[in-house]
Parts: structure tokens; sequence; C-alpha cells
């Protein structure tokens, strides 16, 4: 909602463990200590034209000791040179705090503007850097401060975008949405980049921080994936959306963005638990998937182990116990997952339909 | 301390008598009394007596944003009550139906200048024409209208440069693009710095911002901020 702080993970209906509820404590506090820093040193740094926006762990309510903030200046509204002055001393506030974060060059860390997120979707336009903004902005973020009225209308502003693409929403009798196949596309296409930006950055970084990557491609990136997925199959698949088909055209739309930005509220995990409730996945699946990632959660809320991945080499993979640790939480987590997509008699046709060819 | 205040109405829209009690024991020496709709005209002025005003130094009086024309004399009739107070009169120039009749209130008459929903009185070559009708006229500098119409403030540099000698009071806040008045943003901040050495620092600044009332000095810190033409030395250096 405009002028409130966007949802992030409250805890209140979420798999309760000490380790979660720590993450999602620690979360809800350092996005308050943020705004209170920033609150202090620039007064109203967001306005209704401007959001400071937090992506990765800290907007998915899994903010661990060791982690670092991804943030961006969103502007929508119009282009005025002091934008990236705000930016720079949102980004100096930080330093100054001690807040670790992206250099200036990276995905984040700086200002990002509307009109590139929603307007270039595909084409050459759509950098690495701009797919990565979009596809977060919907998955993983969260508005910091008094004034979230920007990240607000760029998320709808992107979801429209995604569904104007689609000619027919509904199938053909009338009786049921479809899965937003664009939307879908997209976030199909993130994940392999992301898995193929691991090789690249391998590469360019000389393996620096491999087995961190490594183990955050196999359990968080993997999850924001899989809730992009299962947000887009809400789509045919939540009765209450159906029952609300109506023959305008116009509200058929308007009520299917309403759905889709009301499951992007949810954090990852959130997505992730009601599927496992909605759609009748055994309690001993639930218990694998939502297991492994607070073991996951744990490895990296513990200095040493954090440090152990962050150091490790991909040659001394085989042998690292921290990590073979992580093989075997991920090995855990893929065989819940794959339950869910391949076995679940809702959800395997919509992933062998849309999810593959 | 500089003259400082709010308008009753940005609190409390036509609640004046909340309005005032949120501003007791604040930091404040003004205060506009608002009637921004013509149906809040008649009971303000009637009430205008019971009001315990004394703790301001500065008060002035927000005349209806928009009116029927057939409302207007009795308007004006209402008004010459509030000029016989020596307040000055705040008017949207678009609110005359027949500018030279509101001569009447002489001096006490003071035009402001305007948002891009209103189709005149956002520029300086606007306001010009507007003296002409009205020469004994003063101007409320609404420092957030300007920055909406021209986000550079160009414009607001060229109506302080001509009119800097009519300012009577200042309007600020954030004016958002659908012309509402919010709470100062640093990005209003920095713009309002670029002319703030072109503003009188002994004009009333009276705030528009919709705030609450544990904001109050806030906003007033922020306002003080924004006009400060030390502050806007220090980050053009910084």
């Amino acid at each position: 909602m405009p002028g409130t702080e966007s949802t992030g993970a409250t805890g209140a209906d979420l798999p309760d463990s000490d380790i979660l509820r720590t993450c999602r404590e620690a979360s809800l506090r350092k996005r308050k200590e943020l705004d209170q820093l920033l609150s202090r040193q620039i007064p109203g740094y967001t306005s209704e034209d401007t959001s400071l926006v937090v992506f990765g762990s800290l907007a998915r309510g899994e903010w661990t000791s060791g982690s670092d903030l991804d943030w961006t200046y969103l502007i929508d509204g119009g282009a005025n040179p002091d934008h990236f002055r705000i930016a720079q001393n949102i980004r100096h506030a930080f330093e100054r705090a001690n807040v670790e974060q992206p250099g200036t060059t990276e995905t984040f860390g700086s200002m990002a503007f509307s009109h590139d997120i929603i307007h270039q979707i595909g084409g050459q336009n759509d950098t690495n850097k701009n797919t990565t903004q979009r596809i977060l902005l919907l998955l993983e973020s969260c508005a910091i401060g008094k004034r979230s009225d920007a990240h607000e209308r760029v998320i709808r502003g992107v979801i429209n975008r995604y569904l104007d693409e689609d000619n027919h929403p509904l199938s053909p009798d009338s009786k049921s949405y479809r899965v937003p196949r664009f939307l879908l596309n997209d976030i199909v296409r993130f994940w392999r980049t992301m898995a193929v930006d691991f090789a690249s950055k391998q590469r360019d970084r000389d393996s620096k921080k491999w087995g961190l990557r490594n183990a955050k491609l196999r359990m968080s990136r993997k999850l924001i994936f899989a809730s992009g997925l299962l947000v887009c199959f809400s789509a045919n698949l939540d009765p209450d959306l159906q029952e609300k088909i109506s023959t305008d055209e116009n509200d058929i739309r308007l009520k299917l963005i309403n759905h889709i930005r009301d499951q992007l509220r949810l954090t990852p995990l959130e997505v992730l638990k009601q599927s496992v409730e909605r759609y009748g996945i055994p309690q001993a699946i639930a218990s694998d998937l939502f297991g492994a990632y607070q073991e996951f959660l744990k490895v990296l809320n513990d200095e040493k182990s954090r440090k152990a991945l962050e150091n490790l080499k991909s040659v001394d993979s085989r042998t690292d116990p921290t990590f073979r640790k992580i093989r075997e939480i991920s090995t855990v987590f893929e065989g819940a997952l794959d339950h869910i997509f391949f076995k679940n008699k809702l959800i395997e046709p919509l992933t062998r339909k849309y999810g593959v060819f | 301390m500089r003259c400082i205040g709010f308008s009753t109405g940005a609190l409390a829209r036509d609640d004046f008598r909340r309005a005032l009690q949120m501003l007791t024991g604040k930091n404040v020496s003004a205060v506009e009394l608002s009637a921004l709709r013509q149906d809040e005209l008649v009971p303000l002025v009637e009430q205008l007596d019971d009001l315990d005003l004394s703790t301001f130094k500065y008060v002035s009086f927000h005349a209806p944003s928009a009116m029927e024309q057939s409302f207007e004399p009795l308007a004006l009739e209402l008004l010459l009550q509030v000029a016989a107070r020596k307040w000055p009169i705040i008017v949207h120039p678009n609110a005359m139906y027949n500018p030279s009749a509101w001569r009447r209130l002489g001096n006490c008459l003071c035009i402001e200048n305007m948002d891009k929903r209103k189709p005149i009185g956002q520029t300086a070559k606007d306001l010009a024409e507007i003296f002409e009708t009205v020469p004994d006229a003063s101007l409320c500098f609404d420092i957030g209208h300007a920055r909406q119409v021209d986000p550079t403030m160009s414009e607001a540099s060229a109506i302080l440069h001509r009119f800097r000698d009519r300012i009577q009071q200042l309007h600020v806040s954030e004016v958002n693009t659908q012309s509402k008045h919010d709470p100062l943003s640093f990005e209003s901040i920095l713009a309002f710095h670029k002319v703030s050495h072109l503003v009188p620092g002994d004009v009333p600044i009276i705030l528009e911002s919709k705030v609450e009332e544990s904001e109050i000095n806030g906003e007033i810190q922020s306002a003080l901020n924004a006009l400060s033409v030390d502050n806007a030395l220090a980050l053009t250096g910084d």
C-alpha cells in the first residue's frame, strides 16, 4: 500500500524454528535500524517518486549475521540530477555505519529507473542488470521507510506490462485463468541467467567467494525461482481467483494483477508454505523442504561456516566439510522441490507445460 | 528564531480548533487560518473572535481556493471583516471572478503562485499580469508549487527575483504529482536550497505539509534547514 512499508516476513505464518525466528526478527530490526540511520542523516530520503528498496536476505526475512546489503534508490518520477546526489548520500551513510554493500558498478548500490524496468523487458536493451533488478523487485524486495509509493507503483507497472503481452488471460472456456506465460518465462530466464552468471563470475573474480555463491545458488536462489514459478501457477490453481472471473476484459486483467501483487507480498518461504498447504504436499516433503532451508540458514548464520564458504576454492569442494554439509542440505532441498514440481498432481502438469518446453 | 507555523487546513482540514490545539506547546509563532472550501468560510469568520491566537506573532487567513461565482460578493464581504484585523488574506488567482472587486481588500490581499492543476498563476509572467489588476496585493510565495511547476527551480528563481519585495509570507511543503501537500522530502529540501538565498529571511513561513501532531516539530526543523542559506552553502561544498 502506498505510504506504508512493504510487507516482508512477519513471521506469523511460517514454520517456526529458532533460526527462522532469529533471521526474521533480525531482518525487521535491521530494516528499522537502516530507516533510523537514514532518517537521522538524510531526513525525507524517500518521496512520492522515490523509494529505498532492499533485496536479498533482508527482504526475504532471512538476515544472518554476515549478510550484506543490496539496495537501490528506485526512481519513478521526473528526471532530477539531485537523485544521484541522494543515492550518493545514502551510500555514504551506509559506509559510515560500516554496512557491507555492493560496489558502485554492480547491480545494486545506486539508482534504478522505473522506465527501463517496465519498458525494457526482453530485446537488446534489457541488460543483465535490468533483468536482475526487475525480477528481484518482484520476487524479493522491500521498501525501507515511510514512503513506499514508488516501489508499489513500479511493481504493479511491471506486473501490468507482463500481463499486457499475454493476449488471452483466460482459458478457452473462460472458466480459469491461464498461467501468465510472459512473466513465467522471464522468471525462468532469470534463473538460468543466475546459473550462467555463476560460471562467469567464477572466471571474472578468480573464484573469490565461490563456495558462498554456490551455496546460495543451490538454496536461496533456487528458493526464489521456485516461489516465482508457484506465484505464476497460482493464477491457474487458486480457486478464489477463478471464482472472481467476470466478463469484462479490463476487470479480468485487473483481478489478475491484484492476485499476483498479493502473492508477491509474501516472502518466498511464505509462498512455499502456502503452496504446501493449498496443494496437498505431504508433511514429510514439507519437513524436508523447510528443514533443509533452516539448516542452510544456520550455516550462513555461523561466522566460522560462512567464512569457510567464502574462502573455499572450487577444487576443494569435494573434501571441505562445510561444503559437504551444504551439498547434503541442498540435495534434500532439491528432492523436496522435485516432489512438489514433478509429483504433485496439481502442479506437475503445469511444470511440464510451462516450465520445460 | 524565524517566524514559522502551520496552516490549520494542513493539520486538521476544516477543524481549525483542533489544528490550533495541535499547535499548543509547539515551537510555532505563526498560523494561517484556513477556509479552503467555500462552506468553511462563514463558520470560520463567525468564530474568529472566540479563538485564542495570543501565542502567535503572525496570523494570516486563507480564502477559499475555489468558489461559485454567485458566492464571490458574500465571500468578499466576509473577507473585508478579516481585512479589518490587518491579517494578510491568501487568495488563489483563479478564485477571483472579478479581480478588480478584490482590490477592496487593499494590501491585505495576498496572491499565491499556483500549482500545475490551476489554469493561471504559475509563472513570473502570469503573476505580473495578475498584479497589474491588483497592484496593492502582496505575494504568498508557495515554494512547493514553484518546484512542482519547474523542478529545476529556475521559475522559482524568476519569481523571487521579480517579486521578492512583494513577498508577504511563504508556503512550504512538498507538492506531489496529484498536487497534494506532503511532508518535505530530502529531494525537495535540496531543491529549496537552490533558491534559499533569494528568499527574504524575515518573511513568515507557513507549513502546509500534512503531518501528524508528533511530526510537527520535525517538519518545522526540516523547513528551517531547507531555507537556511548556511545549509545551502554547506551542501554545495560537500
